[in-house]
Formats: C-alpha cells, sequence, structure tokens
C-alpha cells in the first residue's frame, strides 16, 4: 500500500513515515477495497459470478487502481459473453499497471482468435437486436435472434435469461426451464436467474394442480412408495404437490409416437410446400431451356432454307450450264457441227473423197443450226463448199434418184431428188422428178406442190408444161 | 405472475465494439480514496486558511 500524497511504501502506523500525511481512513478505505476483492475472488471461485461481480465493483469504487480486481471482473465479463465490457476493464488495468499485467495475456488470447472475437461481437449486435424485437412484441424473431446469438455465444447470460424471460412470455415453460437451468450452469447465484426460477416454479406448480383438479387419482398408491416434492415456494399460496414416482410419463413411447408425427409432418411439408415450389422451379428451367433450343431449332431451320435456296439456285445454274454444254457438245451441237463442216472441208481440199462424200458430211450438219447460227465464218465456209460442190453433187443425187425411180424404191427416189435439188435449184428437171416420184409413190399432194412449184419457179420450159399435163390428168382422174 | 414489461426494463443493450471507446471513456472512475483525499485535501487547505487568518489577526 502507498501514500495517497508521496506515494511511498506505508508501514503500520497511521501516518506516512515519508511524509506524514495522515493514512489511518485512507488505509482503512484500501483494506475494505481488498476485503471486497478477496469476497469477489471466494465467489468467483463457486461460480457465483454475479456476486463475484458485484463485490469486485465495489472493490473499485473504493480503490480504482485495484488490477486485480480489474482483470477478475474482466475475466467474469467474458465468462457471461460481454467482451467489450471485458476490454474494458483489461485496458484499463493495463492503465494503471502497463507492466508485469496479466491483462496482456487475456488481450492476447482475444487478438490470437479473431473468429471468435468476431463471433462474440456480432453475438452482442444480434442481443441488441433481439432486444428492439422484444420491445416490439415480435417474440418469434427476438426467439430465432437470441439463438443465434446463444450458437455465437453459448454463455452469453444475459441472452439465456432474455430467452428465458421470452419463452415464459408466450408460455413454453419447458423451453424456458432449460435456458434458466443454462444460467444456473454459468453463473449460480444470479438474482434474476432465481427470481425467473422461483416464477416458473409457481407457474408449473399451478399448472400441475389444474391438472390434478382436472383429472383426480383414482386411488392413492401404497404409502411404502417413494414421492417426489415439487420445489415449495412459501410466497405461494399454493400448498407442495406431492406426486409419485410411479405416476410418470411414457416417455420411450412418447418420444418415439413424436419423432413419427414429427416425421410424418416434415414429409407432408417437403409434399405439399416444398416440393411444388421445387417441382416449379425446375419446370421454368426445363421452359427456359426448351425455349432456348426452340430458338436454336429456329435458328438452324432458316440457315437450312437459306442453304437450300442456295442448292437449288446452283443446281438451276448446273442445269443451264449441262444445258448451254449440251448445245455445245450434242448430236445436234454446235461442236458437232463445227467438226462435220471442218470434216467436209477437209475431204474437199485434200481430195481425199469425192464430192458425195463430201456431201454426206455437210449432210449431217444440222439444218437447224445452220437457220439460226449467227455465226458469218460458219455460213461463208459452208455455203461456198456447197457452191463448189453443188453442180456434181446434185447430178449424182439425181443419178442415184433415177436408178431407185427406175427400180420402183420412189421413196428412196424422193430423198435422192431431194437433195439433188436441194444443191442445184435451178435444176428444174430434179424437182419435176421429184413430184413424178410422190405421184408414183401415191402422194399426191406433195406431187400436186411440186408440180405447181414447177410451173411457177420455172414457167414456159418443158418441165413446167410436163408438170401441167401432170397436173391435169390429176385432176381429171379425180 | 411476472410482468413482462417490466421485466424486459432490467435487460439493457449490450456494448458493442464501435461504442468501446466511448463507454470506456463514460466509465465515472472516481473511486472512494479519490474522495477521501479530496476531502483530506480540502480540510488541510481550511486548515492553512484559518491559521492564517489567525495569524493575520494576531498580527
Amino acid at each position: 500500500m502507498f501514500c495517497y500524497n508521496c506515494g511511498h511504501i506505508l508501514t503500520s502506523n497511521d501516518f506516512c513515515t515519508h511524509c506524514g500525511a495522515e493514512v489511518r481512513t485512507y488505509k482503512s478505505v484500501m483494506l475494505t477495497a481488498e476485503r471486497y476483492y478477496n469476497i469477489g475472488y471466494e465467489r468467483a471461485k463457486v461460480r457465483d459470478l454475479s456476486g463475484a461481480a458485484g463485490a469486485l465493483r465495489m472493490c473499485l469504487k473504493l480503490n480504482k487502481d485495484h488490477v486485480d480486481a480489474r482483470n477478475l471482473l474482466g475475466l467474469i465479463y467474458m465468462e457471461t459473453g460481454e467482451i467489450i465490457s471485458a476490454l474494458n476493464e483489461w485496458i484499463m488495468s493495463k492503465n494503471v499497471q502497463p507492466k508485469k499485467n496479466v491483462a496482456d495475456d487475456f488481450l492476447d488470447k482475444v487478438r490470437s482468435n479473431p473468429t471468435a472475437f468476431e463471433e462474440m461481437t456480432t453475438a452482442v449486435k444480434k442481443y441488441n437486436l433481439a432486444l428492439s424485437y422484444c420491445y416490439q412484441d415480435s417474440m418469434d424473431l427476438a426467439v430465432i435472434q437470441l439463438r443465434k446469438v446463444l450458437s455465437l455465444s453459448p454463455k452469453f447470460l444475459q441472452a439465456h435469461q432474455l430467452l428465458a424471460l421470452v419463452y415464459m412470455h408466450i408460455e413454453e415453460y419447458d423451453k424456458a426451464a432449460r435456458e434458466l437451468e443454462r444460467c444456473a450452469k454459468i453463473d449460480k447465484n444470479n438474482t434474476l436467474t432465481l427470481h425467473y426460477q422461483q416464477e416458473l416454479d409457481q407457474i408449473l406448480s399451478l399448472n400441475e394442480d389444474k391438472k390434478d383438479i382436472r383429472k383426480p387419482r383414482k386411488k392413492e398408491e401404497n404409502d411404502s412408495e417413494a414421492y417426489e416434492f415439487n420445489t415449495y415456494n412459501p410466497s405461494s399460496s399454493v400448498e407442495p404437490v406431492i406426486k409419485p414416482l410411479t405416476v410418470k410419463e411414457n416417455t420411450g413411447i412418447s418420444t418415439i409416437v413424436n419423432i413419427i408425427i414429427g416425421c410424418v409432418i416434415g414429409i407432408a411439408v417437403s409434399l405439399f410446400l416444398i416440393m411444388p415450389g421445387r417441382i416449379q422451379q425446375e419446370s421454368d428451367k426445363m421452359n427456359a431451356k426448351i425455349t432456348e433450343y426452340s430458338e436454336q431449332l429456329s435458328s438452324k431451320e432458316a440457315d437450312i432454307q437459306e442453304k437450300d435456296a442456295q442448292i437449288q439456285k446452283l443446281e438451276d445454274e448446273l442445269d443451264s450450264i449441262e444445258e448451254t454444254m449440251k448445245g455445245y457438245t450434242g448430236a445436234d451441237g454446235t461442236l458437232n457441227s463445227y467438226g462435220y463442216l471442218l470434216t467436209a472441208v477437209n475431204l474437199y481440199m485434200t481430195g481425199n473423197g469425192n464430192s458425195l462424200d463430201v456431201a454426206n458430211a455437210l449432210a449431217n450438219i444440222d439444218e437447224n443450226f445452220v437457220a439460226s447460227t449467227s455465226d458469218e465464218s460458219f455460213l461463208t465456209v459452208y455455203n461456198e463448199l456447197r457452191s463448189k460442190i453443188g453442180a456434181e453433187v446434185s447430178k449424182a443425187y439425181y443419178d442415184s434418184g433415177v436408178t431407185e425411180y427406175n427400180s420402183g424404191n420412189y421413196s428412196e427416189a424422193v430423198r435422192y431428188f431431194q437433195m439433188s435439188y436441194a444443191y442445184n435449184e435451178e435444176d428444174s428437171t430434179a424437182l419435176y422428178q421429184l413430184g413424178e416420184a410422190y405421184y408414183r409413190s401415191g402422194d399426191l399432194d406433195n406431187a400436186i406442190n411440186t408440180y405447181n412449184e414447177v410451173i411457177e419457179k420455172f414457167p414456159g420450159m418443158t418441165n413446167a408444161y410436163n408438170a401441167q399435163k401432170r397436173l391435169n390428168a390429176i385432176e381429171g382422174e379425180s | 405472475m411476472l410482468n413482462f414489461e417490466e421485466e424486459l426494463q432490467k435487460f439493457h443493450p449490450s456494448v458493442e465494439l464501435d461504442q468501446q471507446e466511448e463507454s470506456l471513456y463514460a466509465q465515472d472512475t472516481t473511486d472512494l480514496a479519490d474522495v477521501l483525499v479530496g476531502l483530506i485535501r480540502d480540510a488541510r487547505i481550511e486548515g492553512e486558511e484559518a491559521a492564517a487568518a489567525a495569524a493575520s489577526v494576531e498580527e
């Protein structure tokens, strides 16, 4: 103990031996503070935390610099879940005695476990929230919050007490009793806990009385049986209830039945509340997927249609090209016509064939192509060649025609006379003989036309005269 | 029977982390020793003043 005036160590004297200050009362106060600390320490050892905290607070009211009292009070706060108050005490303790202070160890332990510290501070926040719910009469929310608080900080005494109070308020006395038991385990002699316990006992005994009135016992049990006494409350007007130990609930069976009922309710809840939601959720997902796939399908179909259109266009182009190619390479195509013309020219120039061979080569050329082509070079060569061999070929065909005519092959004769006249249109005899071949073959229409053509193209000539005679004869026959 | 409203008044919000500094400074740290020392000092000053007054009267 040090002198309040000079800080010198005090002796057993009532004055300071260093400065002479009167210290009798001061020493008395300090010793009283020390006694309170001892009381607090003893109470803390038997886990009477609220009693210990009261004594330690008293000690600190007498001597604020009592480091041990502050440290122990901080520990008690920590044990009851009030971490910030605990930190305050240790910090103040450190302020009084910066070195060789056990508060260092406590603070280091808090710092070394930030997760636990975070949980405890969160629990404090949630406790305050639960308290505000209680003031708003939202008991369900308060219970939920307090359960969360106690899951984070299981030794939070005030939270246990508040939860017990709420349970009593909503008449869940069994749960309240359990919370009060937990309170008692944390702090054995807490006044508030004891007060609630007392109230709860009264309520339970009243309830028990009501049950007894409603359902009186059939007969007294054997006197030798053991009896169980409820807590007797002298302040209550209710007499203590004696309950035989044999009158017990069949807790095993009831527990199983309760579990089964709970399972049934759980299944029903999942079927009627959770499953429809899940099904709806899955259905929404499936619909979304179907929509997505439909869009993809539509896109693909559009692509396919576009490709089909391209294919159709290409096929049309191919057909057109093939048609064009056919025009060039077919039997009556341009290339073949040019080929026959070249063959004919070759035969004529090299002399490898006679005029008929050249004429046969020219005859292979399609007359339609000759009539439709606009190739001047082709037409020039073709006409020139025909004129070169025309007279000779015409005579050769005429001779062949006469031979066939004389042989009675009038159709062949018609063909030869036609070719003869085609190569030499100045030859009236060939045309007249053509008429004669028609006449002999029985084709009177063509015969008449041919005779008329002779008369028209070669008037005054013998063949025209003969043709007129033949026409007259035909008219006379008809 | 318990009066819930009255019982609820016994519960107070616990100090949160962001209120720690504030709560620390708000604590009344005056102890009985401080009061006592103040009283002794006051008594001493009064005694000295009284002695000084008596001396001046004598002079």
